[in-house]
């Protein structure tokens, strides 16, 4: 099983965007460093959701944030290690919608969030059209 | 042919040898992916469909620019560019039930702005707010009618009787309320129209709030069987819990009266009573026990009630009353409760109900028969008598002997003094037929209750049209020793 690094600063930035942003669904990028057995994030920055008809239950992160964030994160020696998207009043696990359109090789991480804050914030992995939960380290 | 780079997202560097970056050559955006694709065909796959075009999932930027948005596959590549390979990033949970339902409301139900909104209702136009009693408890429009959602259907008719006026719906972020409205245009109402945004953008408009009292959860518990009956409800229930009622005596009328008033959640409960708890007592005054015998009965009245319920105030006022103590003790009463087991104290109650308009909830027993009824002549709507004007003089000691001579049927002041709470609980919400302008009179051995019509003497020195209050009198001399 692959592990995930999250610092808590990390985790509690992006806690503070999906509380933020409910009821609608929020999106970002996790930056850092793919190593072998383990991803480990160092930055993490929040996009804009490109779904205008559900943004309650559906996100499109913007192309063009994600282009800008590689650039970025390239000329620091760091790179683009996976996604984040929060699950309004839905559990932390991907989705149909999300295994479809998911990639191998990133971590997708999501946040399980309510009116009253977050309920779970897991991570997984595609490998071979499946998707696994990553451990989580701080 | 130009030589550009292509950078490789991390997905697809497992099918690039872990490559990042791979330098190609090629004159267009396809040529140049026809040439990675030549050492690498996997990677192609996932870019191209097999018809050769760009996936719907992956975009390609030419510097900071989407190819989609140039030519395609067929924009030129001068020479050093740098392609990136995009992959779309997207996802979200399952289509909720409720998201097909809100598309379909929010088609049908007219939404407004909580400007608009108010608006409306400074015209008139009744503003509904269905949430729950404890958003409602952060603040609500002043003047809204908090009917909540579970009731709704149930309690709409009351707050807007016509179905052709327009009614405003509002819960918090503008979701339920269309739900809510829909249920109200199936009962009938022609024009509901749901406030968009909801109470957190009408607050954040800087539109008026007030912050109403409501019951909290444990008060809607205790009082549950009140609250569901719509003669008494919420507002009632507040309304008992504000509301301040001096017993008169905790012997046998005040101590069934002051158990209930309790349990019926009084807020505040005055106590008059100088005695200590006698043995004797204890086969009728159900306030007290017997480990209590020889402690203050305002202490024990205390104790029991307390007990019954914590949240109720109870004043105990060990004294015994007189004309110079009198007003001061009824004063922030609203109703007074008469158990009092003597004329003296019954004339000094009346006289100081009547100079301060409260009502008088009176009570008394005699062996096996009992007697109710409400003094208030301060009352514009029934104008009914005072003690006096009943009564204008005590009966002579020998025709009224006390319990203590006569002796009493220990259930019956229970019954009295609950006939005594049962009015005085109806003055307080102010519903039905108050006992003013009549006694009701119970003979226990018959089983009987019978009716007296008591009217009032216009010449009744005390309450009489135009009298001034002619001041205390010497009680004890007036009545000569006399007992209720």
């Amino acid at each position: 099983m692959a592990i995930i690094k999250l610092p808590e600063s990390m985790r509690n930035r992006i806690a503070a965007a999906v509380t933020a942003g409910y009821p609608h669904e929020t999106c970002g990028l996790l930056i850092g460093r793919q190593g072998v057995r383990a991803v480990e994030v160092l930055d993490s920055l929040q996009a804009a959701n490109l779904n205008q008809e559900r943004p309650g239950d559906r996100y499109e992160l913007d192309p063009k944030a994600m282009l800008a964030a590689d650039r970025d994160a390239r000329s620091r020696g760091l790179e683009i290690v996976g996604v984040w998207h929060s699950h309004p009043d839905h559990p932390a696990e991907p989705s149909e919608t999300d295994r479809e359109a998911a990639w191998e090789g990133w971590s997708y991480l999501i946040v399980s969030v309510a009116r009253d804050g977050i309920n779970a914030i897991r991570s997984w992995r595609l490998d071979g059209g499946q998707f696994y939960e990553e451990d989580m380290a701080l | 042919m130009s030589r550009v780079i292509v950078r490789i997202p991390m997905p697809l560097r497992s099918l690039t040898a872990g490559a990042e970056e791979l330098a190609v050559e090629g004159a267009t955006v396809g040529k140049a992916l026809a040439c990675l694709g030549a050492t690498y065909p996997g990677v192609l796959a996932r870019i191209l469909t097999p018809e050769g075009q760009i996936r719907s999932f992956v975009n390609i930027y030419l510097g900071q620019e989407n190819v989609h948005a140039i030519e395609g596959l067929d924009t030129a590549l001068p020479e050093g560019s740098v392609l990136s390979i995009i992959p779309a990033v997207a996802g979200g949970s399952e289509p909720k039930a409720k998201e097909r339902r809100l598309m379909d409301l929010r088609g049908r139900i007219d939404q407004i702005t909580p400007a608009e909104a108010f608006a409306l209702q400074q015209r008139g136009v009744a503003l509904i707010d269905v949430r729950e009693q404890d958003e409602i408890a952060q603040g609500s429009p002043p003047g809204a009618h908090r009917l909540g959602r579970g009731f709704l259907e149930l309690r709409i008719e009351e707050a807007a009787p016509d179905l052709e006026h327009p009614l405003l719906v509002m819960c918090n972020g503008g979701v339920r309320s269309l739900f809510a409205a829909e249920d109200l245009i199936r009962l009938g109402y022609r024009d509901v129209r749901s406030v968009s945004g909801g109470f957190t953008r009408w607050r954040n408009e800087g539109l008026p709030v007030e912050a109403p009292r409501s019951l909290d959860h444990d008060a809607r518990e205790r009082y549950s069987r009140h609250i569901m009956m719509p003669e008494v409800g919420e507002a009632g229930q507040l309304k008992l819990l504000s509301s301040k009622v001096l017993l008169i005596g905790a012997g046998g009328l005040g101590s069934p009266a002051a158990l209930y008033l309790a349990a019926a959640g009084i807020g505040t409960l005055g106590i008059v009573d100088h005695d200590v708890v006698d043995r004797s007592n204890l086969q009728r005054q159900i306030l007290h026990t017997d480990a209590r015998v020889g402690t203050l009965k305002v202490d024990s009245a205390r104790a029991a009630l307390t007990a019954l319920n914590p949240a109720v105030t109870v004043q105990p006022q060990a004294r015994r009353l007189d004309r110079h103590n009198v007003e001061e003790t009824l004063n922030g009463y609203d109703v007074v409760v008469d158990g009092s087991d003597n004329f003296a104290t019954r004339y000094l109650i009346n006289d100081a109900c009547v100079k301060l308009g409260l009502p008088n909830v009176h009570g008394a027993v005699f062996r096996f028969e009992g007697q109710v009824s409400v003094f208030w002549p301060a009352d514009a709507r029934f104008q009914g008598p005072c003690y006096r004007c009943v009564y204008p003089e005590p009966p002579p000691p020998e025709l009224a002997p006390s319990c203590a001579e006569a002796g009493v049927l220990g259930v019956l002041p229970g019954v009295v003094g609950l006939l005594q709470a049962v009015e005085t609980v109806k003055l307080l919400l102010g519903i039905g037929m108050p006992l003013i302008g009549r006694m009701l009179y119970y003979e226990a051995l018959a089983a009987r209750f019978s009716e007296l019509k008591l009217s009032r003497d216009r010449n009744c020195r005390y309450c009489g049209e135009g009298t001034a209050f002619p001041g205390y009198a010497d009680y004890e001399e007036l009545c000569h020793g006399a007992s209720a």
